[in-house]
């Protein structure tokens, strides 16, 4: 008897395991990155169908752009300021202290104004889209949208995605100019640098190829966020536990993305210099 | 619908600055890279770059006048080297100005570095080739430091060579220094001397006071006092 139970016991997940992939995780993964690019293709394929949003895109724009300036602004500042003061002590040691702007203004044009940038919106705009288009399905108004005629992919989706796109790069330009603020603010607490003098060697330390590569891949970050933000989003399921769900995996996925198109990017630059 | 119109208004002053701030940077890299001012060419040949990339600054008296514009390999010993220079600054460069390679402090970039002709000469012309100068590598720097540290530990030895004889008292100053009986003997001359000394001013207020030779002590005493 109690062979013949221990005997079910051992077989039973045996069964279980022919109705499951070998590695579930791996069958996921390769399904999301299938329907993403899938969303991809939808996405530039409404982008140039008429009728064209305008008034929806420029309210995204908006929400996007304007309404993130000041944590992007205070970010920036806080971000070049601190940058300074823990770099000034390796510089002294060398006696290049006199470097200290060139080389915090590389840093941020290069890299760090560009990625903090787009993880702040990432965590701001990208998890706001996916919570917004996750409870706009679970309250059905996508499935309304279509009974009334409208494309809801068009209105609710390309809307968006362009509008990030656009958007953070405009982002990046001010984060990037408040960081060299904060830089400006740093140097002038334990020196005395003119702002002339300042501006001068910033600009002397930079260079096209530092500038361009930088500027071009955060159009690459904004679509990234605002595409995985609506995928995210739109494709939502599980009721009201599926927009917690959309607004979480949206900021992971995504975060997760602009580290890949930076590595990428970095990768690809290189190779012209 | 006010507030629709406020926003895109807002919208338009943010994109507005943003696109403003950029062209700003663009310009103000392009104008430091003489994209906006008008430019003429010079090139020379250069028998080695020292490590000179294209993009690197071009100075004169010590002020950046312009860019590294090409490098490339003429034969297997000449480099040949354009640089774009600013018009503005073609009256100071005349025809016999050398151009040579530095650097721009101890870690900084390499610069082209254009030092001035003789002001009778004429200024250059657009593609004309300057004389070069070979720039001193950090191996050479690094070779003469090698004689000069060989050269400091010889002088070094000798020096170790001449205390060690000094402390063991060779030689005259090292038995002056060292050795005791010839310290006391000069001691001793110096005793002597101040006895004898003090035994000649004896003879001498003697020699004054004696009849033969009062009258001789008494005809200088005269002189003395006339002057």
């Amino acid at each position: 008897m109690g062979k013949n139970n221990s005997s079910t016991k051992e077989t039973a997940p045996d069964d279980d395991s022919k109705d499951e992939p070998l590695f579930p995780n791996f069958n996921n993964f390769f399904t999301e990155v299938t329907l993403i690019s899938k969303f991809t293709v939808n996405i530039f394929k409404n982008i140039f169908r008429p009728p064209y949003e305008f008034n929806e895109l420029l309210k995204q724009c908006y929400n996007v752009g304007c309404r993130s300036l000041p944590l992007v602004g205070i970010t920036g500042f806080i971000m070049g300021l601190v940058l300074t003061i823990q770099s000034r002590p390796t510089l002294e040691a060398f006696g290049a202290e006199s470097w200290l702007p060139a080389m915090v203004a590389v840093s941020i044009i290069r890299e760090i104004g560009p990625v903090i940038t787009a993880l702040i919106c990432s965590g701001k705009v990208g998890s706001g889209i996916g919570a917004e288009l996750a409870s706009m399905r679970v309250t059905e108004q996508i499935d309304a949208m279509e009974v009334s005629g409208i494309n809801p992919f068009k209105y609710i989706v390309v809307t968006r995605v362009i509008a990030t796109t656009l958007m953070l790069p405009v982002l990046v330009v001010f984060s990037d100019v408040i960081s060299l603020a904060g830089s400006f603010a740093a140097v002038n607490i334990k020196g005395d640098v003119t702002f002339y003098l300042f501006f001068a060697q910033v600009i002397e330390s930079l260079d096209f190829a530092d500038v361009f590569p930088a500027f071009i891949k955060t159009f690459f970050f904004g679509f990234a966020i605002g595409m995985i933000g609506c995928f995210k989003g739109y494709n939502s399921n599980k009721g009201t536990e599926g927009v917690g769900i959309a607004a979480n995996s949206a900021v992971v996925l995504s975060s997760l993305l602009i580290f890949i198109i930076d590595m990428i990017a970095v990768q690809f630059t290189s190779l012209f210099q | 619908m006010k507030n629709s119109n406020g926003n895109k208004i807002r919208l338009g002053v943010f994109v507005s600055i943003g696109l403003a701030l950029f062209i700003i940077a663009v310009y103000f890299i392009g104008d430091k890279q003489q994209l906006f001012n008008e430019t003429f060419k010079i090139s020379g040949i250069f028998k080695d770059v020292s490590g000179l990339q294209v993009g690197n600054n071009v100075r004169f008296s010590g002020i950046t006048i312009g860019v590294v514009e090409n490098i490339e390999i003429v034969s297997d010993t000449a480099v040949k080297v354009d640089f774009s220079i600013d018009d503005n600054t073609r009256k100071f460069i005349k025809k016999d100005a050398k151009i040579t390679i530095g650097s721009d402090g101890l870690m900084g970039n390499k610069v082209a570095i254009i030092i001035p002709g003789t002001q009778a000469k004429k200024q250059v012309q657009n593609n004309d080739y300057l004389i070069t100068t070979i720039p001193v590598s950090i191996d050479e720097i690094m070779v003469n430091l090698k004689v000069t540290t060989a050269n400091a530990a010889n002088i070094t030895e000798d020096l170790a060579v001449l205390m060690e004889s000094l402390s063991s008292g060779k030689g005259t100053i090292g038995k002056l220094l060292m050795d005791t009986v010839f310290a006391k003997n000069i001691d001793q001359t110096l005793v002597n001397i101040k006895q004898g000394t003090g035994g000649f001013k004896q003879n001498m207020d003697a020699a004054s006071n004696n009849v033969l030779l009062r009258g001789y002590f008494k005809k200088k005493k005269k002189e003395k006092e006339k002057k």
